[in-house]
């Protein structure tokens, strides 16, 4: 009796494969914890960026989350809402759930990176429209206010119609915020290899592929009933979507490439941060990270070994991780590329170099971000209804 | 060599004034005396310590026996002072500071980026006008060539409109300001400025690390010393804890403060070779207006259409 009674007292408690992520994510905050006391105690002065390569890691894990961010949610909503495609609408809390966690982990990312976030206020009372940086603040606030909408609806099972028309608002909102979050680099004419109308559509190439990858990784990770038809038809259409987006992007890139470095490129500033991309110190990161683990192995899984669950989960997973070497490639070694050769050298001090490489202060700051990131994510599959249920077929 | 070629490479000042009346004039008015009780004047009225400043060079040429329309041929300096307190006498909006550095005087000895420290209390990691030394040409034919880069202050600037809280702004006078207590430390100027002069402030102090030993040289001396305050935009802006300057965009702003007392900038003043001139460009008999008008005249990465208002002599 005395038995009986002590286990109704004790709900049972049995970790799932889904805590994995709120552990992983308590560790994180413990490993990164001592990064973000640094920043928030002694402001930027612990990482490495400087003055002459302003942004580094941050902001590179910054439009890394944005693309996968926005680039989910608008392939979901577009395949949802236009295509009708009623497979993947049941995995719609899931989606937001996740795009959510990792809009909050890239603003977060985003103000560490600010000189003086506690003035972040300021670029709604004094904001000027003529900057791309306010149009991505303000883009990404309502966009912030609508996933929350969507996301308490989808998760209250109510207002179905409101919901369909949220998404569809979504569609052209996303489109704008991953336009202009490539406008930030692509206005800038002191920067040769940004300054290109070619960035910002780039940018939406580049958040539509990595977005697919993450869907496809949500269902092969958290589609209820992973041997059902359904299951394999809808895998089999977001892998060649990812897989045609991911090949296409790099085409596109690969052109582009050509074209700057065409008989030693026209212009050499443009040229010499396209080498340092290609050939500088961190050449295995454009290379091996991105061109091999986060486009041709992701490939050839999509189109050859689709059918293969455990596979297709790797090359999902592979390309969704490593499409952050593209942002960081995008951000750093442009900025790494002397506008006045020289320069570097006539004043000397470690925020006056253009020898940029992330230290470990920064790399902690990331893990206690994705700490967060995790711990708010594995809370939410454990305590939300977001996970998709099985339905008789 | 032809005469115009010799009178390009030559400027204007250099080639007007001689050793002798440079010494005669500077015996008889006390080009030092001379200054110090141009600026008391000038803080108050400075109408009149504009036409006492010009008296005393007009008749500090005339005993040098030159004609009172050679007052330009005193020391560049003596003459830019002069032209400055003129401009101010001018309504704001009608002046247009440019500054002129004669690549062929700089001798690369750093004098201008450490008056601008010191003026500006610059900390570590933070430097407005750096001296980029460049060697070119192939031996034995080689030769280097010093070239001091402040702001631009450019008329189209790149970094204001990036700004999303409209931190910084061009005033009415040409010179590219930072509000340093509207900007949000995103450092998206940093990236939009072609010419990489703006830096951020980090917070970093030349006394932090230090032993702290009481005395003239210890550190308790120079962390009070690195604790006062400057005076950019006309403000105050001591060393305190995480407030602003520091967290900022930082810039070069010819020594705005200084040029509104009737100082000419520190980096101008801290030249040994004058090899750099400050004034008003929209006044024609200035010192400015007549070197940039020179066929020798660039300004850096003009093809960005930023319409520097730094000008260099090659």
């Amino acid at each position: 009796m005395a038995q009986i009674a002590s286990t109704e007292q004790r709900p049972r408690f049995r970790l799932r494969l889904t805590d994995l992520f709120w552990i992983g994510g308590i560790l994180a905050l413990l490993i990164g914890a001592t990064g973000m006391l640094d920043r928030l105690r002694f402001g930027l002065a612990p990482a490495a960026i400087g003055s002459y390569v302003p942004w580094g890691l941050w902001v590179g894990f910054y439009d890394y989350l944005v693309w996968l961010e926005v680039g989910s949610l608008l392939l979901f909503s577009g395949l949802v809402y236009l295509a009708d495609d009623h497979s993947l609408a049941k995995i719609k809390p899931l989606v937001l759930f996740t795009g959510f966690v990792v809009l909050l982990m890239a603003l977060i990312l985003v103000a560490m990176d600010l000189g003086h976030f506690e003035r972040f206020w300021h670029v709604f009372v004094y904001a000027d429209f003529g900057s791309m940086i306010t149009w991505m603040v303000w883009l990404h606030t309502a966009y912030l206010i609508l996933l929350t909408v969507e996301l308490v609806l989808a998760l209250r099972g109510k207002g179905k119609g409101l919901l369909k028309a949220l998404g569809i608002v979504s569609l052209p909102l996303g489109l704008m915020l991953i336009l202009v979050s490539g406008s930030i680099f692509g206005v800038v004419a002191a920067r040769p290899l940004w300054n290109t109308s070619n960035l910002p559509l780039m940018f939406f190439i580049s958040a539509l592929a990595a977005g697919a990858s993450l869907l496809l990784l949500l269902v092969c990770l958290f589609w209820a009933d992973k041997q059902s038809d359904e299951f394999a038809r809808l895998t089999r259409r977001l892998s060649r979507i990812a897989g045609w987006l991911t090949l296409g992007g790099a085409f596109i890139a690969g052109v582009i490439a050509f074209t700057i470095l065409y008989q030693g490129g026209g212009n050499p500033q443009r040229a010499a941060a396209l080498q340092l991309i290609l050939s500088g110190p961190f050449w295995w990161s454009f290379w091996i990270v991105h061109i091999l683990l986060g486009v041709i192995v992701p490939a050839v899984i999509y189109f050859l070994f689709y059918k293969n669950r455990l596979l297709l989960t790797l090359g999902a997973a592979l390309s969704t991780i490593t499409f952050v070497a593209v942002t960081l490639n995008i951000v750093i070694p442009v900025l790494a590329t002397p506008e006045l050769e020289g320069l570097a050298e006539a004043f000397q001090h470690q925020k006056l170099s253009l020898d940029y490489v992330p230290n470990l202060n920064e790399w902690l700051v990331v893990t206690f971000v994705f700490g967060f990131g995790a711990l708010l994510y594995g809370l939410g599959l454990r305590f939300l209804p977001v996970l998709p249920k099985r339905t008789q077929e | 060599m032809t005469e115009q070629e010799k009178q390009t490479t030559q400027s204007p000042a250099a080639s007007a004034v001689s050793r002798r009346d440079f010494l005669g004039a500077l015996a008889s008015a006390g080009g030092a005396a001379l200054a110090l009780a141009a600026l008391e004047q000038f803080a108050a009225d400075p109408q009149v310590a504009l036409a006492a400043c010009e008296e005393q060079i007009v008749q500090s040429t005339l005993q040098t026996g030159q004609s009172s329309a050679d007052w330009k041929a005193l020391d560049v300096l003596e003459r830019m002072r002069l032209e400055l307190l003129r401009a101010l006498q001018k309504p704001q909006g009608e002046r247009r500071w440019v500054m002129v550095i004669d690549l062929r005087k700089c001798v690369g000895c750093h004098a201008c980026t450490i008056g601008c420290v010191a003026e500006n209390k610059l900390p570590p990691g933070v430097v407005y006008r750096p001296v980029i030394e460049e060697e070119f040409g192939t031996y034995p034919n080689v030769a280097r060539r010093f070239i001091p880069r402040p702001c631009m202050q450019c008329e189209n600037p790149p970094c204001v409109p990036v700004c999303p809280v409209r931190a910084t702004f061009t005033n009415a006078e040409g010179i590219v300001e930072m509000d340093y207590e509207r900007c949000i430390g995103c450092r998206y100027c940093l990236t939009a400025c072609p010419y990489s002069a703006r830096v951020s402030d980090f917070g970093f102090t030349y006394t932090e690390e230090l032993p702290v030993i009481q005395g003239l040289l210890g550190t308790q001396t120079a962390d009070d010393y690195e604790r006062v305050p400057n005076f950019e935009y006309g403000k105050q802006y001591a060393r305190e804890g995480r407030a602003s300057p520091v967290g900022n965009a930082r810039k070069c702003h010819f020594c705005q403060h200084r040029i509104l007392e009737g100082v000419l900038p520190a980096c101008v003043t801290t030249c040994i070779g004058r090899a750099t001139f400050f004034g008003d460009a929209n006044d024609p008999e200035s010192l400015v207006a007549e070197l940039i008008a020179s066929p020798n005249v660039l300004r850096l990465r003009e093809e960005l259409g930023t319409e520097p208002r730094v000008y260099y002599l090659k």
